[in-house]
């Protein structure tokens, strides 16, 4: 009991300590509670400024195709973290987990990217 | 008890989530900047060769933080006036102009991205210049030469800014400041009557202090200091290319409109 109740403390203090609502937050335009898992082929790659931009075009069992529309870091950011533009190649086969837009579920936002061969792709993390 | 782990469980769960999506909000907006070099509080401020304290180098950080958080509880409350808490009330992150990549003002000049402060000449500096790697990719220029400000200058982004040192210290004295900005990012906003002093102090290697006072009878009661630090990036940070205009779609992703360039959500 008292192991669980630390658990409960531990835990809400957690919550409670992120600061929530803050101005120039990605929350602004993304949906923490809309996580999203898409699973299809990059097409376009928008090596670009405010934040870099990745299209993947996904297919359901149907044969539905959707275009998603994925935010990332700066290019100063993933530069940082060793990337290039050419890191993340048009036709790469890409798992991508995000949260999706507040209005445009498709307009989302990455945050990871796993390619075919189940490399990791760390989203603007220095030093992977 | 039985009752009580799936509320455990929940409450973990929400909390794991959080702690992601604090990562995720970290990568995306204050990660753009170098790796701030290991602490060294022990090493002492370099100086140049006739004795002034050496400034330059990478800095990180030093202009982020939004003021009310660097203040005592509800001491903001008494500097705003009242039009300035209306105002600040009524904004919300879709209509700052920082967000459409329009400058930030001479605070927000070193928050979120790498910055370079460059003494020119080296020794006996007559000018100093903090180069902005992020957002509008600019410049503020410090005059160091003695020259007073100008009467009545026409306001700009940046203001009229003029340097003398204090001991170690720079002190920076800027006037001339327009209104179409932010004070930061919580919607404070100022007037054209802004009046600034800086107090930059590199308190030690990698460590450097800046104490602002900010006095504004058009919005505030009375002139207050704040203090922000920056902190040295690692020897080879360098300032890099961020051209924030070029495909910024804040905004689109919660419903707003698409605007022309530079032109915040009304």
């Amino acid at each position: 009991m008292k192991m669980k109740l630390w658990v409960a403390i531990a835990s809400l203090a957690l919550w409670t300590a992120v600061p929530l609502g803050a101005h120039h937050s990605w929350t602004a335009d993304y949906d923490g509670g809309k996580p999203v898992t898409v699973k299809g082929v990059v097409t376009k790659v928008e090596w670009t400024n405010p934040h870099t931009h990745f299209y993947v075009e996904a297919k359901d069992e149907k044969g539905t195709v959707t275009m998603w529309n994925f935010e990332m870091a700066s290019t100063l950011s993933l530069e940082r973290g060793g990337w290039t533009r050419k890191t993340l190649p048009v036709g790469a086969e890409v798992t991508v987990g995000g949260f999706g837009g507040r209005a445009v579920l498709t307009r989302a936002i990455a945050g990871s990217i796993t390619t075919a061969d189940g490399k990791a792709l760390f989203v603007g993390k220095p030093g992977q | 008890m039985r009752r009580l782990i799936p509320v455990l469980l929940v409450v973990v769960a929400l909390s794991l989530a959080l702690v992601e999506a604090q990562d995720l909000g970290r990568r995306l907006g204050g990660a753009n900047g170098p790796t701030p070099v290991e602490a060294a509080p022990n090493k002492p401020a370099p100086k140049l060769a006739d004795g002034t304290v050496d400034l330059s180098g990478v800095w990180t950080g030093g202009g982020d933080r939004e003021i009310g958080t660097l203040l005592k509880p509800g001491e903001l409350d008494t500097i705003l006036l009242p039009k300035t808490k209306q105002l600040m009330a009524s904004r919300n992150d879709g209509q700052d102009p920082y967000n459409y990549c329009l400058p930030g003002g001479p605070l927000r000049i070193t928050g979120g991205f790498a910055w370079r402060l460059v003494q020119h000449p080296t020794v006996n500096a007559k000018y100093i210049f903090m180069l902005q790697e992020g957002n509008a990719h600019t410049y503020r220029q410090i005059f160091m030469d003695g020259r007073p400000h100008p009467v009545d200058p026409s306001p700009t982004w940046y203001g009229h800014s003029i340097g003398r040192w204090d001991g170690d210290t720079l002190v920076v004295d800027t006037i001339g400041l327009n209104d179409r900005f932010w004070l930061d990012g919580s919607g404070i906003q100022h007037t054209e009557q802004l009046h600034m002093v800086e107090r930059w102090t590199r308190t030690n290697l990698t460590t450097m202090r800046r104490d602002v006072t900010f006095e504004d009878p058009g919005a505030f009661t009375r002139p207050f200091t704040v203090t922000y630090t920056a902190r040295l990036g690692v020897p080879e940070s360098e300032i890099m290319e961020y051209i924030c205009i070029e495909n910024n779609q804040y905004g689109l992703a919660q419903g707003l409109q698409p605007t022309a360039a530079g032109e915040p959500v009304k």
